[in-house]
């Protein structure tokens, strides 16, 4: 050695404890020191020396060199290196056309899934937020024991007003009537007529377009129409001042056009009538009566009432004993339900029609992110299966110094560019798809790109996608030690197998328990449409009653028993798919306490039993030869138990019904007269004195003529109207409608979500095909057949499908269970559906894999061998 | 700027392109007298260069320093401008003092 060197271990002591990235530097210069100092001073002086300096660049005193400043800067953000990254990544893409479609299409028809069902979920969760005064607007609702309804009586908002402070301002509104409009030439039912009080545009904040709005509601022969309507009847939106003739009696002028109805209001209206119009006739009005709820009633609470709980508990109190003190004696639960709630969180009777579900809102939101979450795992899945491809490249990067972190970066920025491509084709395919989903869901949904807010969001998935999808692999293939993968010696972890297999395992778990899903739902709605009701639904046609038809009812009678056609007809005061009248006011003989059970009550007529073709249990039915029928009940199964008798002694017994003393002739076998998600009630029948509806049953085959029949004598009797009528099946099917929309999405996305997995599993299928090439090749020289090489790559998806079924079984029985509870009448869930569903699934994933494993399995041996 | 530092930046200054710990610290030794650890030197190079008064690159490895590269220093146009800002406010302050001052302190 030509230079003198300092003592070992304080070299050893020096390379341990100073930092890295300055060691190289320091090192040689206290070596220059020593030797320095030691030619100077000596030895014993350069060691000291020497000593002294190494312990100043120890920590504590050292002053660290920050790692930023020693190389030039960051390399995953320059540009050079971004535009490095972009040009692999799309070669990446376009050489692996395959992969690369696969991708896309799975990430993106993922994607516009979720943001079709997201879109239709903002439009649930917006029901009647843009009213400013939406956070203190609560609607009263009234419920008698099991029978919770969402109306309210007439005396109720004045009264409640006046009586309790926390109510600032309350607002009536009357149920939905159909009225004749009649404008020139034009006549038309309108079926979304309501009559409101005065306060009604000032206490939500439906705009007025024209007329004013502090009278447009107080003069009782004006009528507030949309302006829909203005250009239906008018030609113009400017109408005001112009005359409707309503009900062919009255003529009304319009005082006001409204704007039309938003879509996400739960009260949709076409015209407003004030509320003085009724109160000329309705004696609930002019009395402002507490015992006959046929209105809605909203009520505008303080803020400090509306924004706590307690307080509103406190005040339902309130609103309880005021009740008490109007002389009303029936047990009534009040309720204060949010404005907001309305549209999702109402199960109530009579409620305003078409409201939405929240458990519906719940499940698809959930279906989105899980169709997104399949999606995702595709992507992975390829991106990992595929990784040896790109392991060299990895090695390469690590070996000229690319740390792990640019190269997560790297590959999430792949991931992200995917994403971001994706999200361009599925807002595409949004576009194309949104006209079929909106018949599907029967709303007007609507996409504005340029909104803040959903530009936000849809980043946001794509952005959520990007990392999601992007992660593991980033993270798996960052991890690659450049010497082994340099050297070829890659073998695919287990660990990363196991992973994968498990990713696959997801996507059929989802798969499956949305398969089960579809099969519940549809079966369910199957069950609900056969179910016997109770009465003969097929072929009863019904003619409502209206205009002159009211005051001809016994010629009507007559013109239709004349006619062969119609001679099987009776005159019924409700549609048995919505009867809404019911009272409390009910005493029978032996009674002990005072009813509290709400019992409908349906007016009929003596050909009521023949006509529906329902079952006479004991006694008889009404009859025209008994005189005294008139004050003669029937009564159901139900209400014959909750009366307390049985068949043998409820004939007989005496009956009143308010007023109306009477009794029990006959008990009639329970059939349904609502929607089957409520359970039997029971049921009062009466003679019919009054009309309504009358119904015809007619012979398979001759509708038509009987639909003429009917047309005539409408003509004859009531030339002012014109002639309406319907099949009672068809509405009875209706009622349904909502529970049959969501089976129709659910199966949509449900088979999206399997086409999806199946993308995944066809690429994924396609690259072990490849992957074994040889090894087939192999096995075929040595003698295997077609079907056993074909077995052979399908067993290893076999497996992961079957755990997927056991672990989905349960997770679909759980969820089916929860949804089935919300019908009175529901299947029982028999575990051969989820047996055939688990069956489809494995069926759909064979045949998936089998195109490329058939293909790899015919492949002549000599190719496949040769190249080496 | 603290005192060394600012002799630390004279020095690499002085130096022209061929400062770092070494001549650094040897040069302080020389034109000061004072001996300063090598710690104490690399630390402000350190602290300076975080500042941006001096830019540094590693070269010159030698067989002296067993094939290690030095890291040399330099003035960057901020430390250039920072030296003559300090010399330039000190004769400011010279010319502002009254001589005799000057002659009672025995300068």
């Amino acid at each position: 050695m030509n230079s003198p060197q300092p003592p070992r271990w304080l070299k050893a002591l020096l390379r341990w404890l100073h930092p890295g990235n300055t060691i190289e530097e320091v090192e040689g210069d206290l070596d220059e020191l020593y030797a320095h100092a030691y030619l100077r001073y000596g030895e014993s002086q350069a060691v000291l020396r020497y000593l002294v300096n190494v312990i100043s660049v120890l920590p504590p005193f050292l002053r660290r060199r920050r790692n930023k400043s020693q190389y030039e800067q960051s390399f995953s953000l320059s540009p050079d290196m971004l535009k490095n990254y972009f040009k692999i990544a799309w070669r990446n893409i376009v050489r692996q056309k395959a992969y690369s479609v696969l991708n896309i299409a799975g990430l993106s028809i993922g994607m516009a899934c979720s943001i079709l069902i997201l879109l239709w979920v903002q439009n649930e969760l917006s029901y009647d937020r843009f009213h400013p005064r939406a956070d203190q607007i609560f609607r009263l609702t009234c419920s008698a024991g099991d029978f919770r309804a969402a109306v309210s009586a007439a005396g109720m908002a004045p009264g409640l007003k006046s009586e309790l402070p926390q109510i600032k301002n309350g607002v009536r509104i009357s149920k939905w009537i159909h009225m004749l409009f009649e404008v020139g030439e034009k006549k038309v039912e309108e079926k979304r007529v309501i009559y409101a009080d005065s306060n009604f545009l000032d206490f939500f904040s439906f705009p007025l377009l024209a007329g004013k709005k502090a009278t447009a509601l107080r003069d009782p022969g004006s009528i507030l129409i949309t302006e829909e309507m203005a250009i239906k009847y008018f030609g113009t939106s400017d109408a005001v001042g112009k005359t409707i003739r309503i009900d062919n009696k009255e003529n009304f002028t319009v005082g006001g056009i409204l704007a039309n109805t938003p879509a996400n209001s739960h009260l949709q209206f076409d015209c407003l009538i004030p509320m003085k119009t009724l109160a000329r006739t309705s004696e609930d009005l002019q009395h402002n009566n507490w015992n006959n709820f046929i209105f809605y009633t909203y009520l505008q609470l303080d803020d400090k009432t509306a924004a706590s709980a307690a307080s509103r508990q406190n005040l339902i109190k309130q609103i309880s004993s005021v009740f008490k003190a109007h002389g009303q004696t029936i047990k009534l639960d009040f309720e204060l339900q949010a404005l907001t709630d309305i549209h999702l969180h109402s199960n109530y009777q009579l409620d305003v029609a078409g409201h939405g579900n929240i458990q519906y809102v719940n499940i698809f939101f959930v279906i989105a992110i899980f169709i997104l979450i399949v999606a995702c795992i595709n992507f992975m899945n390829l991106a990992t299966a595929r990784s040896e491809r790109r392991a060299k490249e990895v090695g390469l990067r690590k070996v000229v110094g690319a740390s792990r972190y640019q190269l997560i970066f790297q590959f999430l920025g792949e991931s992200l560019i995917f994403s971001f491509l994706s999200l361009f084709i599925a807002i595409g395919i949004v576009f194309l798809l949104l006209p079929i989903f909106k018949i599907l869901t029967e709303k007007s949904l609507t996409i504005h790109l340029l909104d803040g807010k959903l530009l936000l969001s849809l980043i946001g998935i794509a952005v959520l996608t990007g990392l999601l999808s992007g992660s593991y692999p980033a993270l798996f293939l960052s991890g690659f030690a450049p010497v082994k993968v340099l050297k070829g010696k890659l073998r695919v972890a287990g660990g990363n197998l196991l992973f994968r297999n498990a990713l696959v395992v997801m996507q059929f778990v989802v798969a499956i328990v949305l398969l089960v899903g579809t099969a519940v739902v549809y079966k369910q709605l199957d069950f609900i449409k056969k179910r016997n009701l109770g009465f003969d639904k097929s072929n009863l046609l019904y003619l409502p009653m209206n205009g002159d038809l009211w005051g001809k009812q016994q010629a009507l009678k007559i013109s239709l028993a004349q006619n062969q056609l119609t001679e099987n007809f009776t005159v019924i005061s409700a549609l048995p798919t919505a009867v809404e009248s019911g009272t409390v006011d009910v005493v029978w003989d032996g009674q002990i306490v005072p009813n509290q059970v709400v019992f409908p009550s349906l007016n009929v007529d003596e050909n009521f039993i023949n006509v529906f073709k329902t079952k006479v249990l004991a006694g008889r039915g009404f009859d025209k030869s008994f005189l005294g029928d008139s004050s003669n009940y029937m009564i159901n199964e139900k209400a014959m138990q909750i009366m307390g008798m049985n068949i043998g002694n409820a004939v007989g017994k005496g009956l009143s019904l308010g007023e109306k003393k009477g009794t029990i002739i006959g008990v009639i076998k329970d059939f349904h007269f609502k929607s089957l998600q409520y359970a039997m009630e029971p049921l009062i029948l009466q003679t019919n004195t009054w009309g309504g509806v009358v119904m015809v049953r007619t012979t398979a085959g001759n509708n038509e003529q009987t639909i003429n029949a009917l047309k005539k004598i409408n003509q004859q009797l009531n030339p002012a109207f014109p002639f309406r009528f319907g099949f009672l099946d068809k509405d009875l099917d209706n009622l349904y409608r909502s529970e049959q929309q969501m089976g129709n999405i659910f199966n949509l996305f449900a088979g999206l979500a399997i086409f999806i997995s199946c993308l995944g599993l066809y690429g994924l299928s396609a690259f072990m095909a490849e992957q074994r090439t040889k090894e087939i090749g192999v096995r075929k020289v040595l003698g295997a057949s077609v079907t056993g090489v074909v077995g052979l790559l399908s067993q290893d998806f076999l497996k992961l499908i079957l755990i997927a079924i056991i672990i989905a079984s349960p997770i679909a029985w759980y969820a089916m269970q929860a949804w089935l509870q919300g019908f009175a009448y529901q299947i029982t869930l028999e575990w051969w559906v989820i047996a055939l569903a688990g069956i489809l699934a494995t069926a759909i994933a064979l045949v998936t894999i089998s195109f490329q494993s058939i293909r790899a399995a015919l492949m002549n041996p000599v190719k496949s061998l040769r190249s080496e | 700027m603290g005192e060394f530092e600012e002799l630390v930046l004279l020095m690499i200054a002085i130096l022209d392109g061929d400062a770092y710990g070494v001549t650094v610290s040897q040069e302080i030794e020389q034109q000061t007298g004072r001996v300063v650890t090598f710690g104490a030197v690399h630390n402000t190079l350190i602290r300076l260069e975080e500042k941006g008064f001096v830019t540094s690159e590693m070269g010159g490895a030698t067989a002296e320093r067993g094939g290690r590269r030095k890291r040399l220093f330099k003035l960057t146009a901020l430390g250039k401008t920072a030296i003559t800002d300090i010399q330039q406010l000190r004769n400011k302050l010279w010319n502002l003092m009254p001589d005799p001052t000057l002659k009672l302190s025995g300068l």
